[in-house]
């Protein structure tokens, strides 16, 4: 495997050697990306608790809007499958969902479980484009956010609103579902909006069956959070300076700790896909990258690592967005040595021979 | 190594031992008394020397108990643990669960609810669990292929081929139904389901899968009866549902979970749901003793916050209304779904001063312990470390009658818990966190001090203040090496995950690769629980099944 410090080749023992000095050393340390195995991200969150850092995965604004709307008001959702398998009404919100296969496939087939079973889907969408590639009934927001959309159709479902013919009648459709389903990207319309459509759903249970199917991010955000609440009880983003979990997803958000000048030292995890954080090259670092990733270069840290990506040339468990649950991926093509968890385990390793303490 | 614990009051019913006496221990096995100078010599002089704990329900791992950690990031409180296991400290997390556990003298846990379609990370959080041997029963019940079988007709052998094969799949201990059919139903805008009620589409009762499931359970030879968690939970004339379940039974072995909330007699027959309820105790214990083909654990119910925790969606989406702050959380999931509901038991409240009188009287009033499990249901009824509590309102009148007198007079009006005067033995507690959960899981390594066991030691400074003494075990030993001394753990260690060896026929791999495969576009491996997802190389341990 590849490995570099400071832009020069080196063999992964030197490399882990020098990450594990960097890290000993520094005196707030930031754990970022986490877009990778569980086993990395668990051997992460054992590394950051030994030596007080803190982590910030990528997944992203959709992770904390839904995690703020869990804390404060709770969650009714369903899967991908009970979706295809019962749902006779969809509502898709805004435009993310529109990008990948889901809302094709809910468009292209019909309940085949429950009571709706056989019965036409009807399609519905507030928000998102007019003219979408798939069979569906579209309303528009005009120039409202979708936050203030929702809310206005939660009123219209609550009959606290009553004269506006459009969204009148969406109502009407969401109440006579048998099971309906909302299909939205919670990043897109915001904590504001997810609070409210939660408020929207549990409304209409009071009547029917009604669930809220939120797209995962793709940087293994639920792996985190769900390792993250069995590891330390909380969600992320979570810190270990005091020597005990904390959750602040704003004292610990990486970008706003490096911008502050409040850390001194990151590692980047990215043994999958990530968007490479802005601030990288602007504090010492380590990255951890999949090989043969665009980042798997000299220039994108000090030190660089690279290692098995999962499902390709390493195995490991991983979010599977499609059945919404954590499930394990062989490694389909040459496996290689170096793992994301083995590498950090190394470093890990390496800083308690090094006897340092925070 | 060579260990004799010398001279300390050894507890083991199934043994018939209560008196002092010294424990041998050699290579993690209970051995005979040896003739060899032992290496070393653990003086139990004024302790009480018991097998490690046996937990049979207690939700520590899974979707929901994820969920209920978002929903309630502060229920349990984090502290500063600089020198400690990493995480022990985080309150509510796998690592303290494994840790209060053990120092209650637990050395063997398991969670109830292990979802098929999401096995694999309810396995790595329990793996995450550290000190104790973990298991899990895989939930069946409410899944569209074995409700299409039954609807089909198809008989005792597809039945018994789809559950053998999940459970081997999911790496179950054993098998567990919760509310049959009422996920099912609930999806279909059921709102109540009865045992005889029919499930929308399939045209099947509750009693109809659960007793094909009992058949499946006893063919297979699941050393665990099936574990039965009934319709109509905590509504007033639940002990109906208990009753009616326990004779559909017909002698076969059935174990009910959380007999508590299913204690609830009508008040008002003119008005079940709304009139209240009163103990129903008498009744349910009298049915235990004329089936001795059931065991149940009790959920005893304990003043203060806490979350329930539950895949029976029907009751929790019921629940939702008495929640506590006012949040919920409710997934209607692959199959079973679930819900996850705060809870307040208020402190000298009526309703759970009864709900607390009811538990302690089913287990005062039951003449056989060991199929009397104490549990807690954790966390629906209360938090587990809350256990050594409870032991202790076991043990003394006096201090129960303390209690009752803080309590209202309900406690009296609607239950017989005052009138009780039963005390029980250390050898009765034994059989209620012992002999009887380990004998219940068909663990014959566990639950005894007898040649041959397991060396899962609990040794504990006796005291008249149960409480302390067994929150804070003197020593604990698992596997014959110490992992707690003077109620804090001085060594980290990982346990086994226990699942049940069990060959899966191949046509039935086959059918459920295409089923799976038509449902989710994804076959069995994306429902597999490989061992190299596991940080440890020996994460799962075999219990074979009955002969």
């Amino acid at each position: 495997m590849a490995a570099w410090i400071n832009g020069n080749a080196a063999d992964t023992d030197a490399a882990v050697d020098a990450a594990a000095t960097l890290l000993a050393t520094a005196r707030t340390p930031v754990f970022a990306g986490l877009s990778a195995e569980l086993a990395a991200i668990r051997a992460a969150y054992r590394l950051a608790d030994r030596i007080g850092a803190s982590l910030d995965p990528a997944a992203g604004d959709g992770l904390y809007a839904e995690l703020a709307t869990i804390a404060a008001g709770g969650a009714l959702t369903t899967t991908a499958p009970e979706t295809l398998g019962r749902a006779d009404t969809v509502l898709v919100i805004g435009n993310r969902p529109w990008a990948g296969d889901l809302v094709a496939e809910v468009a292209g087939s019909k309940p085949v479980r429950g009571r709706a079973a056989g019965e036409e889907r009807s399609v519905l969408s507030l928000g998102g484009p007019a003219n979408g590639a798939s069979r569906h009934v579209a309303y528009g927001i005009g120039n409202a956010s979708l936050d203030v959309a929702i809310g206005h159709l939660r009123a219209f479902v609550r009959g606290n609103l009553a004269a506006e013919e459009a969204f009148g009648e969406l109502a009407k459709r969401l109440a006579a579902a048998k099971f309906g389903v909302v299909i939205y990207d919670a990043g897109e319309i915001g904590e504001a909006g997810t609070e409210m459509l939660l408020g929207l759903l549990k409304d209409l249970a009071e009547t029917t069956r009604f669930f809220a199917l939120p797209l995962a991010d793709p940087f293994q955000g639920r792996a985190v959070t769900q390792l993250s609440a069995w590891t330390t009880g909380q969600a992320p983003r979570v810190g270990f300076g005091r020597h005990m979990p904390e959750h602040d997803p704003w004292r610990f958000d990486s970008a706003r700790q490096v911008a502050a000048g409040e850390a001194d030292a990151a590692l980047w995890l990215a043994s999958l896909p990530s968007p490479r954080p802005s601030w990288l090259g602007s504090l010492p670092a380590i990255a951890i990258v999949g090989e043969g990733s665009a980042d798997a270069r000299p220039e994108t840290a000090e030190i660089v690592i690279t290692v098995g990506v999962p499902g390709a040339s390493a195995g490991g468990s991983v979010w599977n967005e499609r059945r919404g649950v954590i499930g394990y991926v062989e490694a389909t093509g040459h496996a290689v040595a170096d793992t994301a968890a083995g590498v950090i385990a190394g470093i890990t390793k390496n800083i308690e021979k090094k006897g340092a303490s925070c | 190594m060579l260990i004799r614990i010398q001279g300390g009051r050894v507890v083991d019913p199934t043994d018939g031992r209560d008196a002092v006496g010294d424990v041998w221990i050699e290579n993690g096995k209970i051995v005979a008394p040896s003739e060899h100078t032992p290496d070393r010599t653990v003086d139990a002089t004024g302790c009480v020397v018991m097998a490690g704990g046996v937990e049979v329900h207690s939700h520590i791992a899974g979707g929901n108990v994820v969920m209920s950690r978002l929903l309630l990031p502060d229920l349990y409180v984090s502290e500063s643990a600089p020198n400690g296991h990493p995480f022990a400290h985080a309150g509510g997390s796998g690592s303290w669960v494994g840790a209060n556990y053990a120092k209650m003298g637990y050395t063997t846990a398991v969670e109830p609810a292990l979802p098929p379609s999401n096995a694999l990370a309810t396995h790595l959080e329990l793996a995450d669990i550290p000190l104790l041997d973990r298991g899990a029963l895989a939930v069946l019940g409410n899944d569209d292929h074995l409700l299409q079988i039954l609807r089909d007709g198809e008989g005792k052998a597809a039945v018994r081929d789809l559950v053998q094969h999940t459970v081997a799949h999911a790496r179950g201990l054993g098998v567990k139904c919760i509310n049959a059919g009422g996920a099912s139903a609930f999806k279909d805008g059921v709102l109540k389901l009865s045992l005889d009620d029919e499930i929308p589409v399939y045209g099947l009762s509750t009693r109809k899968i659960m007793t094909a499931l009992l058949d499946a359970v006893e063919e297979i030879g699941v050393p665990h009866p099936l574990h039965v968690h009934c319709n109509n939970l905590g509504l007033p004339g639940a002990d109906d549902s208990f009753v009616s379940t326990l004779d559909a039974a017909e002698g076969r072995r059935i174990h009910f979970a959380h007999a508590q909330f299913y204690a609830y007699g009508v008040v008002d027959k003119e008005n079940p749901l709304t009139g209240g309820f009163r103990s129903a105790a008498e009744r349910i214990t009298e049915a235990m003793e004329a089936h001795p083909n059931a065991t149940f654990d009790v959920g005893q119910v304990v003043f203060g916050q806490t979350v329930t925790i539950s895949l029976d969606i029907l009751r929790q989406f019921a629940g939702r209304k008495g929640a506590n702050p006012k949040k919920w959380a409710l997934s209607a999931g692959d199959a079973e779904g679930g819900g996850v509901v705060p809870f307040l038991y208020k402190p000298r409240g009526g309703v759970s001063s009864l709900q607390w009188a009811i538990g302690l009287e089913l287990m005062l009033l039951s003449k056989d312990p060991e199929r009397t499990i104490l549990t807690t249901d954790h966390p629906n009824g209360g938090v587990f470390t809350e256990y050594p509590r409870i032991i202790h309102l076991l043990m003394s009148r006096e201090e129960r009658e303390k209690e009752i007198a803080t309590l209202p007079s309900v406690v009296g009006e609607r239950s017989s818990l005052p009138t009780i005067e039963r005390e029980y033995t250390l050898s009765e507690i034994a059989q209620l966190t012992r002999s009887g959960p380990a004998k219940l899981l068909g663990l014959t390594d566990r639950g005894h001090l007898r040649v041959g066991a397991k060396a899962d030691v609990a040794v504990y400074r006796d005291s008249t203040d149960r409480t302390a003494m067994f929150s804070r075990a003197r020593l604990v030993l698992k596997d014959g090496e110490t992992i707690v001394e003077d109620g804090e753990i001085t060594a980290w260690r990982h346990g086994r995950t226990l699942e049940l060896d069990v060959e899966t026929d191949s046509a039935i791999v086959k059918r459920s690769e295409a089923y799976l495969q038509d449902r989710y576009g994804q076959g069995l491996d994306s429902f597999a629980v490989p061992d190299a997802a596991f940080p440890e190389t020996e994460n799962f341990e075999d219990v074979a099944c009955r002969a």
